[in-house]
């Protein structure tokens, strides 16, 4: 009964912050100079403007509105994008666009791990040596570093001086995993780097503590190798807290993204939400960044669950033995 | 078994350096079991630590410790680790923390089986149901898939002892197997442990501040006051012919079986000195109902009488020999 | 303190802060060209050639005068907006804290929202409608850019620092001092002034430093993307004027970046001396 009230508990905080981010994002599409539909087609006739109205239901005042776009978006239909000519939907330009952002932050997000784990370790492992000195100062700087100027000059030093990888563009993995790569490895290595410098960071100072731990000495008494003590001992309590952090970071890496597929021309989420701010698209422009924060409220419920299914110490502490 | 020549252990802390075992020499034949007693801060937990080579890096070390015929305190700690687990094995002080809260009790046992002694999965976890057998845990089986969080103190020391003896180390330390436990089970772990020792044929250090747990279960006491040992006899001597008169104290106060380790109850009037402050005199002189003026100048060295009983006193109990 | 004041890195951080600050502030007394005027005989010029220290980027602007005009208006975005965002998130963050119940779980509640759309995508919504204009045609004022850019960003930080201060004053209203104070009869007011706040300060202070840095490189990919200030008004839109020049003049791209960069690693800096500064009183308590 306990485990129940506590999950049903639950599930109403994240409906009701699902439900109150999508009011949010739609409130602030209301706060627009002038009538959506006058601000997203200026100079076509009245009556074609009134269709549009109708359909999208603002002629219903702002909670009828809403309503019927939440209805819609939660059955997967997001609104479209509006020209002069007519519409295209914007879930068939999702289609599209959401496996290239996903497939970056995906990459990133693997690659930063797999960077700062062993760094991180190891740096901790040799706390106050000069390897750890000398990690600790350049990720120090590296994490300061906007991603977008990561980017930059990466494109600038690797693409345009040393003429090596292609820099523009997007290649699906199904036109060739090489190529894939090719056009993947400085948009992933710019966005990698600020979480490099924040994995390593946390896990660093993380693995010190745990190092001191009684169970750690414990571990060493049984004759193990430092090694085996590190990965077995040290490293699965702290990738417990490693895991919230790529929670916490997921955000940041969002608005990243947006940036680096913009200057990488990845025609990903990120390139849709501009190309909907620069074509007055509000109410795709809706859609899209209702679709991000659900999408990073949900990854965050999903890490949390994760994460304490993970370890057995919040297992406890919650009851769901 | 094990011969320790003078060992000095100091820390180096923020408030200055810790002296935190002073010149201390022992000698623990094959099969033999010594006890440790001491109040709470004594260095009991230091020494043991100390003679397995276990100590945090920021800790120094002098003297020499032998084990099985092998100087190890000249050896690198690679080299000494092969003796940890299957030459010498430790029961740590706390099973609360001693334990890693996010491996399993089966993993933590079978580790030193697998890695140390090479047996495969299958017979480490053979051999690991008949350790929790012999530590008489109830329904084996089911307590090898358990966090340690999910036993309670008492099934949690005796993991420890299972995991302590599953190597079947020559040499056992034993640092208070029993504070953290209530007064029954106290009892039972004790037995078991004397039980134990002789079936296997170990030598053990039984560390304790209880004059009353070491009584029963040793050959011979070692009392420990400030880093110092002060008193030094076989344990039919010890009781029979007490010298020091701070093992008089002990005797006197006789701890509380409650007081959880590590709480620094002082159970004789007064307090331990700094460690970090030498003093002239008797480190007892200050707590001590004998102390005369000498005692506050002079430091008393280890005197040792006819029958091979030492003391560090100049006015020991029924007289100077 | 006294050591963390005398490393080399602090100074050197010190020292940064006060040239942009000065470069902000005394900018128009500097013996430099007009961030505006046209070099039409001396375009993509490197640094130190040709009498522009900095060089000059594609159009003939003097990159120079460009940084100095761009700290102003970059460090009056960033610090506007934290300030502003400090103020407001505090109070709701303290007076949530300090009253707690239902208001404390709406404002809670809230803060959650709202930091669950990530921080630029919520900036760049909030341009996207407080920036356009009705006639496509009339392009949006600088003024006006800036204006909605402090607006926004004040806005993103307002539940980052909002959620720091409403933590610290939990901590702290249940000490005894502030109870005693209670008990004595002091009005709710002057204990939050005189107890609570000079205590939750240092905390949003620290984390108001690395606001900054956030709010900075906010700025500068707003501009990038288009939506943040135009015309290499600000440090990000110079950069965003440059990008089509990183193959041939990247000077043009990398002085800025380095005085974004600088800019955001001295904030961090800042930021991380202040939190280690509390975590030392915190565990000396
Ligand atoms: N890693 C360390 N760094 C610094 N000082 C230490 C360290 N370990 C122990 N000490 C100090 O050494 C002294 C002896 O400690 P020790 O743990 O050996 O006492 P103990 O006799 O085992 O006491 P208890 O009965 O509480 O376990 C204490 O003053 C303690 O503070
Ligand atoms: S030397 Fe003096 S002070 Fe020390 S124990 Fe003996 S009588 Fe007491
Ligand atoms: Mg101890």
């Amino acid at each position: 009964m306990n485990k129940l009230g506590e999950l049903a508990k639950r599930i109403g905080q994240l409906v009701l912050v699902l439900f109150l981010v999508t009011l949010l994002v739609a409130f602030l599409m209301r706060l627009l100079p002038a009538d959506t539909v006058d601000i997203m087609l200026p100079g076509q006739p009245e009556e074609f403007k009134e269709v549009i109205r109708q359909e999208l239901g603002l002629d219903k005042g702002f909670f009828g509105y809403y309503f019927q776009w939440l209805t819609n978006f939660v059955k997967g239909d997001f609104g479209s994008f509006y020209f002069a000519g007519g519409s295209e939907t914007v879930a068939s330009h999702l289609g599209n666009a959401l496996p290239k952002s996903l497939l970056l932050m995906l990459y990133s997000q693997i690659v930063a791990l797999a960077v700062s784990i062993p760094l991180g370790l190891s740096s901790a492992y040799r706390a106050g040596t000069k390897f750890d000195r000398a990690v600790s100062g350049t990720l120090f700087t590296f994490s300061s570093v906007p991603s977008f100027a990561i980017g930059l000059i990466l494109a600038l030093v690797v693409g345009v001086k040393l003429g090596w990888v292609e820099p523009l563009g997007y290649v699906p993995m199904s036109e060739g995993l090489v190529e894939h790569f090719k056009h993947m490895v400085l948009p992933v290595a710019s966005l990698s780097v600020g979480l490099i410098a924040a994995y390593t960071r946390l896990l660093r100072s993380d693995v010190i503590a745990t190092l001191k731990e009684d169970y750690v000495t414990m571990a060493a008494s049984k004759g193990l190798s430092d090694r085996r003590i590190l990965w077995r001992h040290v490293f699965r309590p702290s990738s417990i807290t490693l895991m919230t952090s790529a929670a916490l970071n997921m955000g940041g890496l969002i608005g990243g993204a947006v940036v680096i597929e913009n200057i990488f021309s990845i025609q990903g989420v990120g390139f849709e939400i501009i190309y909907a701010l620069g074509t007055r698209q509000y109410v795709a422009l809706q859609s899209l960044i209702a679709l991000v924060a659900v999408g990073y409220v949900l990854f965050n419920v999903v890490v949390d669950i994760a994460s304490g299914f993970v370890d057995p110490r919040t297992r406890e502490r919650r009851g769901l033995r | 078994m094990l011969k320790l020549e003078n060992l000095e252990i100091s820390f180096a802390t923020s408030r200055g350096n810790l002296h935190a075992v002073k010149g201390v020499s022992l000698e623990i034949a094959a099969g033999e079991s010594i006890g440790i007693v001491g109040e709470s801060g004594s260095g009991k937990t230091v020494l043991s630590r100390a003679s397995m080579g276990l100590l945090a890096p920021t800790a120094t070390r002098t003297g020499t410790v032998v084990f099985d015929g092998q100087e190890i305190s000249s050896l690198p700690r690679e080299q000494v680790r092969d003796t940890w687990g299957t030459g010498m094995a430790m029961i740590f002080q706390d099973p609360m923390t001693a334990l890693n809260p996010v491996r399993r009790v089966g993993s933590q046992i079978m580790e030193g089986l697998t890695v140390r002694l090479g047996l495969s999965k299958e017979d480490a976890r053979k051999r690991a149901i008949e350790l929790l057998g012999r530590v008489r845990i109830p329904d084996p089986e089911q307590a090898l898939k358990k966090f340690p969080g999910q036993l309670s103190g008492g099934m949690r020391q005796r993991v420890m002892i299972a995991i302590a003896l599953a190597c079947n180390p020559k040499l056992l330390f034993a640092d208070e197997p029993t504070t953290a436990l209530d007064v029954t089970v106290q009892a039972q772990i004790l037995q078991l442990l004397s039980e134990l020792r002789k079936e296997l044929n170990m030598s053990m250090v039984l560390v304790t501040h209880d004059l009353g747990v070491v009584a029963g279960h040793t050959d011979k006491i070692a009392v420990m006051y400030a880093g110092e040992v002060v008193e030094y006899a076989s344990t039919k001597d010890l009781f029979a012919r007490m010298r020091m008169p701070y093992t008089e104290a002990l005797m006197k106060s006789i701890p509380r079986l409650s007081t959880p380790s590590g709480s620094r109850l002082p159970v004789i009037e007064g307090r331990l000195p700094d460690p970090t402050k030498p003093e002239p005199g008797c480190l007892f002189a200050s707590r001590c109902p004998y102390a005369q003026e000498k005692c506050r100048t002079q430091h008393p060295d280890l005197t040792t009488d006819s029958n091979g009983h030492q003391y560090r006193c100049f006015f020991p109990l029924g007289g100077a020999q | 303190m006294d050591s963390v004041k005398k490393s080399f890195a602090f100074r050197l951080t010190v020292a940064w802060f006060a040239l942009i600050i000065f470069f902000a502030v005394f900018g128009p007394l500097l013996p430099l060209p007009n961030w505006q005027e046209v070099f039409d005989d001396a375009l993509s010029v490197t640094p130190l050639k040709q009498g522009h220290l900095l060089g000059t980027d594609s159009n003939g602007y003097d990159i120079l005068s460009g940084i100095v005009y761009g700290a102003r208006i970059s460090l009056f975005i960033s610090f506007t907006a934290v300030f502003l965002g400090g103020v407001i998130g505090s109070a709701i963050g303290i007076s949530a804290a300090y009253v707690r119940g239902k208001y404390d779980y709406v404002v809670s509640t809230l803060f959650n929202v709202v930091l669950s759309v990530p921080n630029l995508v919520l900036s760049l919504a909030l341009i996207a409608v407080l920036a356009t204009n009705v006639d496509p045609n009339v392009p949006t004022s600088t003024g006006r850019r800036i204006t909605v850019l402090v607006i926004s960003l004040t806005i993103v930080i307002i539940p980052i620092l909002g959620r720091i201060a409403r933590a610290a004053t939990l901590s702290w209203a249940n000490r005894e001092f502030v109870l005693a104070a209670r008990s004595m009869g002091s009005k709710d007011r002057s204990i939050i002034w005189r107890h609570i706040v000079p205590n939750v300060l240092p905390a949003i202070f620290a984390v108001a430093f690395l606001a900054i840095g956030v709010v900075i490189v906010a700025e500068a990919s707003l501009s990038l993307l288009g939506a943040g200030v135009p015309d290499g008004t600000s440090w990000g839109s110079m950069v965003a004027r440059g990008r089509n020049d990183i193959e041939f003049a990247p000077h043009i791209i990398i002085i800025p970046l380095i005085f974004i960069a600088l800019t955001v690693i001295s904030c961090n800096y800042i930021g991380d001396v202040i939190r280690k500064q509390l975590d030392q009183r915190q565990a000396k308590l």
